[in-house]
């Protein structure tokens, strides 16, 4: 119990717990929807999924001061590729935050001349560039983390005095793909908060991808990969060690 | 900038703020119904402060644990009356979560059939016994306080030789007085010991916080169990004075009183 109350006391441990709820919700609900007399049961879900989702902006005001922060510490990454990705990244979620909180005024009725589509489609354009400058990041590393592990490989391989040539020339496709999977497993292995980094951006960004239209995915797609990125978001949480650092 | 990432990266804090916010919207829908304020104004405040309440229930879902922990760490208190005190006012504070949740769960639809007026004067009655506890542990401090402090005084005027003209220190404070005197040395007494509470209090600046805090928050549920009305006015000003209160022992913590 107590490391859950360490781990509630963070309001992003809170926030994440809330969003996996959320996203729960909507699976069940698309899993039980055809099945008969689960009306009730899928109501109630219906109704936990909303009032979550409107309880969880009050976790998200004021993220806008977080994120200008984050685009600050971005600035002074060291490689160019991650820090243009990450300050590029950082700054549409300044947007996005900025866009939400015009969502939340709008929400609590303090303003009512407010176009609530028009800024729910900006927020989520914003959150769509934030993720695939995010993803480009993650690209990146994991083609360094290749190169490295490649070359760890070969060295290896020299200093064992193997004969390399052992492949047919026939097969040398699929062995190329089957040794490029093989050095991306090893190289996320090697890496945890890379592998998860990835995982949580890629399962985030088919939500925008679905709400603008650009692909639609059924509901139960949206709330698997929601509850996905939420676990691998209270993992970073849980253990810091586990977060992407930027260099 | 930094102070505040820091800051609201505590759930608690956030739910502070949102408790600060609610009261300010309470006292100022008080404000603007004395001075006629439009309706639709009024109407609009009320609604901010329907959902920050809403919203506050769902951001304490889970502190009904924090509470038992807290509750299982005083236990193991050295000194009896703290450990009494603050122990069973933190189980009062986990019964009063748990009414909590069951009214978020009645609001947001889940559990429709919940008596909201039923739960809500349960949770107020052990919020109200949860206040009483602390309240209680901090006369409890203050009267060791006083007695220390008293005792610290009597050593350091004997030790400073005998001749205080007047004994106005010491005079009321457990000499063998004259059996004459009756009310003029009543309150001499009296005032000698406001004094010494004063002073206890503004040595010790955690203490006089808890007391403020305590008291201002005792209000609201006497307000809402109808044992003293004291009108939306006064429970949102002293909501507001509790919240900041609170908020002050969040950011510097040097001023939450330890047991």
């Amino acid at each position: 119990m107590d490391a859950f109350t360490r781990f509630t006391n963070q309001t992003q441990g809170r926030d994440r717990l809330f969003r996996a709820t959320q996203y729960t919700c909507m699976l069940l609900r698309y899993l039980l929807e055809p099945k008969a007399g689960k009306e009730k049961v899928v109501m109630k879900l219906k109704k936990l999924e909303s009032s979550v989702s409107t309880g969880r902006k009050w976790f998200r005001l004021g993220n806008v001061v977080h994120a200008v922060q984050a685009t600050e510490q971005s600035i002074h990454a060291t490689d160019l590729v991650p820090r243009l990705c990450l300050t590029l990244a950082n700054l549409n979620r300044v947007i996005y935050f900025i866009c939400d909180t015009i969502l939340w005024v709008r929400s609590v009725g303090l303003a009512s001349g407010i176009n609530k589509e028009k800024w729910r489609t900006w927020a989520a354009r914003h959150y769509y560039y934030f993720l695939l400058l995010s993803l480009g990041r993650d690209l990146y590393e994991i083609s360094l983390q290749m190169e490295r592990v490649a070359h760890d490989r070969e060295k290896r391989e020299k200093s064992s005095s193997q004969d390399p040539l052992k492949y047919s020339v026939a097969d040398e496709e699929t062995e190329w793909l089957q040794s490029f999977l093989l050095l991306l497993f090893q190289s996320l292995k090697q890496h945890p908060p890379l592998l998860l980094d990835t995982v949580k951006n890629f399962c985030d960004i088919l939500n925008p991808l679905d709400q603008l239209g650009i692909y639609k995915f059924n509901p139960g797609i949206i709330g698997l990969v929601g509850l996905v990125s939420s676990i691998a978001g209270m993992i970073t949480v849980a253990y810091p060690q586990m977060k992407l650092k930027t260099r | 900038m930094d102070a505040w990432v820091r800051f609201s990266a505590q759930s608690q804090a956030r739910e502070r703020l949102c408790r600060a916010a609610q009261y300010a919207c309470s006292l100022l829908g008080h404000a603007l119904q004395r001075h006629g304020a439009s309706p639709e104004l009024q109407k609009q405040i009320r609604q901010l402060e329907g959902h920050l309440s809403l919203g506050r229930k769902l951001l304490r879902l889970g502190n009904s644990a924090d509470a038992l922990e807290s509750a299982k760490r005083a236990v193991h208190l050295s000194d009896v009356v703290l450990r009494f005190c603050i122990t069973v006012s933190h189980l009062n504070r986990a019964l009063y979560f748990a009414c909590d949740n069951v009214l978020w769960a009645g609001k947001s639809g889940l559990a429709p059939r919940v008596d909201q007026e039923k739960w809500a004067q349960r949770s107020f009655r052990y919020y109200l016994f949860s206040l009483i506890m602390n309240l209680s542990r901090d006369a409890y401090e203050i009267r060791l306080l006083m007695e220390q402090e008293s005792s610290a005084c009597s050593r350091r005027l004997k030790g400073s030789g005998g001749g205080v003209p007047g004994g106005t220190e010491t005079g009321g404070l457990g000499a063998p007085g004259t059996p004459e005197g009756g009310l003029p040395q009543l309150a001499l007494k009296l005032r000698l010991q406001v004094l010494l509470l004063a002073r206890v209090l503004r040595g010790h600046p955690p203490l006089l916080l808890d007391v403020v805090r305590n008291a201002c928050d005792l209000f609201i549920p006497l307000d809402k169990l109808g044992l003293w009305r004291c009108g939306p006015g006064i429970v949102g000003l002293c909501g507001l004075v509790s919240s900041i209160l609170s908020i002050l022992t969040l950011i510097c913590p040097w001023l939450r009183l330890k047991p």
